[in-house]
């Protein structure tokens, strides 16, 4: 009952006409920018966060969440018609871009918008029913359980999004580097500022956001030299009857996988299309046709991916720890507004929490209302060619990056960080993952040394306490399992040398 | 010595090192009270484990060579910094048009014609930013 009372409170706030127009700008802006190429959610928000500055809180967190399952809703569209999974949703390639080429472009794109519908809107159930409840159990949470959770944040985020521990830890570590940068807060000792005035208060989020991955993409896209040819089939929305009793079991289905996965460490929209999309193959009633062009390779994971991309925002809201680079990004976002996400927030910022799970019902609704019947017209983006398209992507970088502080000398440091960026890609380092440490590593650090100071420096602390003792010991066991994967795969390695057939290609993980 | 995996290790490395020497200059304090150089020196001695782990995991694993195009990212780098100092000196509306002219080398394909109508419409979203959103654009 308290829970539709509060829900009831938040479509108060949401439904106020100056959010209702913030959260359609969100949706239209977001799935624009999501459509365009090499432009995933993370771009497009680093991209547009400088446009909320001048907004209320409310209004531009609500925005804010906008751009962001919009995107990841424009992201599926490109992918159903072209094949062109920008970073996102490489599932929907599969089943989607069989059914384009079946000539069901319309059935699919409309199976995808309503499974986000009901993915959307069961995720907002769990996150009005769990964040509270989570905000509760967070109050327990003292220093050496926070830095856990992060640590065991990293692991997992850097396991996902890359595939390899190794790689991701390594560039987490380089993030939280990075965050170093700036003042001490506990000393105010100014650390590898370089003596540069502009880096006293560190590097600003935007800076690194664009240049990883705006100008960093980019510049990989030109490299590539990829023209593409813009759809121009036709479009058949309406399904039948028996098409559309098709799509609800599976869509269900995804629901609850995606709401699950986007409560974990590490989870989010990418690991949830592909659990939805197993399960789907595995128990769905029509699974011999998935991978040809069935309806239910598509719905499962578009609703567990829209239900993921929500539900991820628990972590972030309840207890404070964003759980992939995308929240880590909002996080940024909250901070910048004002708003310290985490158990007090709930309580404190009632309006704003509530207003934003509500704007999120309230956003599923725009997208299927403006997506669904005008999706033909967002098709036309993809006429746009890319030598028209970087330089004003290249445009919006720098404006965004100097209306932070309006600041030129920011502009120097995105410069920099796109070089970095670059390097980074193509070294096949995946850099969403340095966003998280970015973000989090201030925030390590000062659990860290608190947590020794209340242990009089020794670091049993860490594992006798029985949340991060748990966590730890997770850990631990991650860290073996790839160990010894590593020597199976060297073992296997040393095999096919001498000849035997060579092994299944791993699974592509798709960075968040 | 081109091989993608050693590199990403010694680029680590690099980095690590930069970090780690770094938080030399910085008081260490003790572990039950850090100052402000001990956390970034545990940090970087993590990612220098990490990468020299790269470096020896290169040597038994296939070499893959990697691919760097210096030109691309050169311009690219070339015309934020031009539209920096553009307008630094002079004004946002010519940083706008150094941005288009110079970053379109690295394009496919290069047409004047098609800069100018691409910095004329950048030039009037600049406008509207600035009156309309209230960004403050040093635009003239």
């Amino acid at each position: 009952m308290e829970m539709l009372h509060n829900l009831a409170f938040g479509f108060e706030h949401a439904l106020t006409m100056q959010n209702l127009m913030f959260c359609a700008i969100g949706c239209v802006v977001g799935t624009l920018v999501g459509l365009l190429p090499g432009l995933g959610p993370l771009a497009t928000i680093s991209l547009l966060l400088p446009l909320t500055y001048s907004i209320p809180t409310t209004g531009a967190l609500i925005m804010l969440a906008g751009i962001y399952y919009g995107a990841q809703y424009g992201d599926s569209v490109s992918a159903i018609t072209m094949k062109i999974p920008h970073a996102s949703s490489i599932v929907a390639c599969i089943d989607g871009y069989q059914m384009t080429l079946k000539g069901k472009t319309g059935l699919a794109l409309f199976t995808a918008g309503v499974s986000s519908f009901i993915g959307g809107t069961v995720a907002i159930v769990v996150l009005a029913a769990l964040a509270p409840a989570l905000g509760e159990v967070a109050l327990m949470f003292g220093p050496a359980d926070y830095a856990a959770l992060m640590m065991f944040g990293f692991v997992c985020v850097s396991f996902v999004t890359t595939g390899s521990l190794l790689d991701g830890l390594a560039v987490c570590m380089l993030g939280v580097l990075l965050g170093q940068i700036g003042t001490d807060i506990n000393s105010g000792v100014q650390r590898y500022t370089l003596n540069f005035a502009s880096l006293v208060d560190g590097v600003g989020l935007v800076s690194v956001a664009l240049g990883c991955f705006g100008i960093a993409e980019i510049t990989k896209n030109l490299d590539e030299h990829s023209e593409r040819t813009p759809f121009s089939g036709k479009i058949h929305l309406m399904p039948t009857w028996p098409e559309f009793k098709r799509i609800i079991p599976s869509a269900l289905r995804g629901s609850a996988v995606g709401s699950f996965l986007g409560i974990l460490p590490g989870g989010g929209p990418s690991i949830a299309q592909f659990a939805a999309y197993a399960l789907d193959k595995k128990f769905s009633k029509y699974r011999d046709e998935i991978g040809h062009g069935a309806i239910e390779g598509v719905a499962g994971q578009a609703a567990a991916d829209e239900a993921a991309s929500r539900t991820s925002f628990i972590p972030l809201m309840s207890i404070g720890i964003p759980e992939n680079p995308v929240m880590a990004l909002m996080m940024g976002a909250f901070i910048i507004k004002g708003i310290q996400p985490g158990p007090n927030m709930i309580k404190e910022h009632a309006e704003l929490f509530w207003g934003l799970v509500a704007s999120m019902w309230v956003g599923n609704c725009f997208l299927i209302i403006l997506n669904v019947p005008l999706v033909r017209y967002w098709l036309s983006v993809f006429k746009i060619p890319y030598n028209v398209l970087f330089p004003a992507i290249l445009f919006f970088c720098c404006v965004g990056t100097y209306s932070v502080n309006n600041s030129l000398d920011d502009m120097f440091i995105t410069a920099a960080f796109g070089l970095m960026g670059y390097i980074m890609l193509r070294l096949e380092l995946e850099p969403a993952p340095l966003l998280l440490g970015f973000i989090l590593g201030p925030m390590l650090e000062e659990n860290f040394r608190r947590a020794l100071l209340l242990s009089r420096g020794s670091f049993t602390i860490f594992v006798t306490r029985p949340i991060s003792g748990t966590l730890f010991g997770l850990i631990a066991l991650f860290i073996v399992w790839q160990l010894f994967a590593f020597f199976r795969d060297g073992r296997k390695r040393a095999a096919q040398r001498k000849g035997e057939p060579p092994p299944q290609p791993p699974i592509p993980v798709a960075p968040e | 010595m081109n091989d993608r995996h050693l590199l990403k290790g010694l680029f680590l490395i690099a980095v690590a090192l930069a970090f780690g020497l770094g938080s030399f200059k910085y008081q260490m304090g003790h572990f039950e009270r850090a100052g402000p150089g001990l956390f970034p020196l545990l940090v970087s001695s993590v990612l220098l484990a990490i990468g020299v782990t790269i470096v020896l995991r290169s040597f038994f694993i296939d070499k893959v060579p990697m691919y760097f195009n210096l030109k691309n990212i050169a311009i690219i780098l070339g015309s934020l910094v031009g539209f920096a100092l553009g307008s630094l000196y002079i004004n946002m509306i010519v940083g706008i048009l150094f941005l288009v002219f110079f970053s379109t080398l690295a394009g496919t394909s290069y047409s004047a014609w098609r800069n100018v109508k691409i910095a004329a419409v950048l030039i009037a979203i600049a406008f509207a930013f600035k009156d309309g959103l209230g960004l403050q654009l040093p635009l003239y």
